[in-house]
């Protein structure tokens, strides 16, 4: 399985072709939270299509991780 | 008491408490530093968007951005909530910036994204804070000036006759572009930042200094700046001065001379350059690239570029790197070693300059006799065809420019 670590001073991930399910998915793994996420096809094909706006709000860090809300993934 | 810059500050000679005296830097940092036009980096160095480097204008850390749109811009590297540096690395390559204090991020144009919990500050984008940005950036050639001050000169005014120095450096481009990709070297010395400015056209020390390297390499370099040469040195006004060493390269009419090569070793370059400008290829050729000082902290060395950092009364940065030519690798790889050979970590010129500025600042620790003297060549100064004061080759004249235009700057609205 090849992977690329892509990092720099403010995150660190690590990138992969997934192939263990039906179909390929991208496996991409947070090196300093440990979190992985897994974004097929489509997924990655709406991100290329994302506003940068959407990109900016996805920025925030009260959007997910350090939300006062619960998370809800 | 207030410092009166105009008895400190004679026409022959200045004195010495300027290279010395704390409360004077810390005056030279408002009125110069934090208000004329300071050369910080070139765009070449963030070609692409996203990318990221750390500069400095004196004490002020600052970080060079190109934002998505393809701007480039000027941020300080200053969290909004605690004043944290936002950015450690000297180089990179992100949108945005994650604080690592508490998680503040920001887009590389300074706005705030967000912050972590964010009903501690009532919810998503209340606050108005983002990171500072330097008020005023404008680019020459290139070359990316910064001003503190929300408002004063233009860029081309304060760069007046200097700006066709730099048009010169690029003109020697193919494609009339200077990249400066092959990475900075730090070195710090432990003298003022003046005296750095003053040794960059000082055409009296070279063969002193430099003797050793001129023998062992067999340079011309020293004949240069001999009593003989018809060379000259120029003040540009405005603090600027160089040494223009055409006359000889004209009277040699080598094209490459002034780079100490020939044409048989860059064959491609030379054919590209008479491509583009015919017959005055050859005059461009056989010019060169300037040795110019920009006030108060570029300098252009032919080879080499130079941004100049005081950090303290008697400690100064200096950052060096390469000129490389857009569209010309034969002249960028013998462009790259000259420079390392002369001003890189174990370069011979910036090593002798290196010892003779801190030499100078310890020899001022001595108090007699007060001055320094700079009225070498003042009986034979001229005044060129198209207005600026020259002397000869080694004569004091960039120097006596220089500090004609610092006590302008330091004297101006200054409290009675
Ligand atoms: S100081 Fe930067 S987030 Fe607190
Ligand atoms: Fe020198």
């Amino acid at each position: 399985m090849d992977q690329w670590i892509i990092a720099s001073e403010f995150a660190e991930v690590a990138v992969s072709l997934d192939t263990d399910a039906n179909g390929p998915r991208l496996r991409v793994e947070d090196l300093r939270g440990g979190r992985v996420r897994y974004l097929d096809a489509l997924e990655l094909e709406s991100v290329v299509w994302l506003s940068d706006e959407r990109v900016r709000e996805l920025l925030d860090p009260s959007a997910g991780r350090w939300s006062d809300r619960p998370a809800d993934g | 008491m207030t410092v009166q810059y105009s008895e400190l500050i004679q026409p022959e000679r200045v004195h010495g408490s300027l290279y010395t005296d704390p409360s004077i830097f810390a005056e030279e940092l408002e009125r110069i530093w934090y208000r004329t036009w300071v050369c910080v980096g070139h765009v070449s160095e963030v070609a692409r968007p996203g990318d990221y480097v750390r500069k400095n204008v004196a004490a002020q850390d600052v970080i060079m951005t190109r934002s998505a749109d393809g701007e480039v811009g000027l941020l300080l590297n200053r969290c909004a909530h605690r004043g944290n540096l936002v950015c450690e690395d000297r180089r990179g390559n992100s949108s945005s910036f994650r604080c690592p204090y508490h998680g503040w991020t920001y887009r590389n144009t300074g706005e705030l994204l967000g912050y972590p919990y964010n009903q501690g500050y009532g919810g998503k984008n209340k606050l108005e804070l983002g990171l500072g940005r330097v008020p005023r950036v404008d680019i020459y050639q290139g070359f990316v000036f910064a001003s503190f001050a929300a408002e004063g000169p233009t860029l081309k005014e304060h760069l007046g006759a200097a700006a066709g120095e730099l048009d010169r450096l690029a003109r020697l481009s193919p494609e009339g572009e200077v990249e400066l990709t092959a990475g900075w070297l730090r070195h710090r010395a432990k003298a003022n930042w003046k005296l750095l400015v003053e040794n960059e056209t000082d055409g009296y020390h070279p063969q002193f200094v430099h003797g050793s390297v001129f023998s062992v390499t067999g340079s011309p370099i020293g004949a240069l700046y001999s009593d003989k040469s018809t060379a000259v040195t120029r003040d540009l006004g405005g603090g600027h001065s160089e040494n223009d060493l055409r006359p000889e390269f004209r009277r040699a009419a080598r094209p490459m001379g002034w780079f100490g090569t020939s044409e048989a070793r860059v064959p491609d370059y030379v054919a590209k350059m008479r491509a583009l400008h015919g017959e005055q290829a050859e005059e461009i050729l056989i010019e060169g690239a300037p040795h110019v000082m920009v006030f108060p902290n570029l300098f252009i060395a032919e080879i080499s570029v130079f941004t100049i950092q005081p950090t303290a009364v008697d400690e100064t940065v200096q950052n060096v790197t390469a000129v490389q030519l857009k569209g010309a690798p034969e002249m960028n790889r013998r462009l790259l070693s000259q420079c390392v050979g002369s001003v890189g970590p174990a370069g011979m010129l910036l090593a002798d300059d290196s010892e003779m500025y801190e030499r100078n600042q310890r020899g001022m620790a001595a108090r007699r006799p007060e001055w320094l003297d700079i009225r070498r060549g003042v009986g034979r100064e001229r005044i060129d065809e198209n207005g600026f004061r020259i002397g000869a080759a080694n004569d004091e004249t960039g120097m006596r420019g220089f500090w004609a235009h610092y006590r302008g700057l330091m004297e101006e609205g200054a409290a009675q």
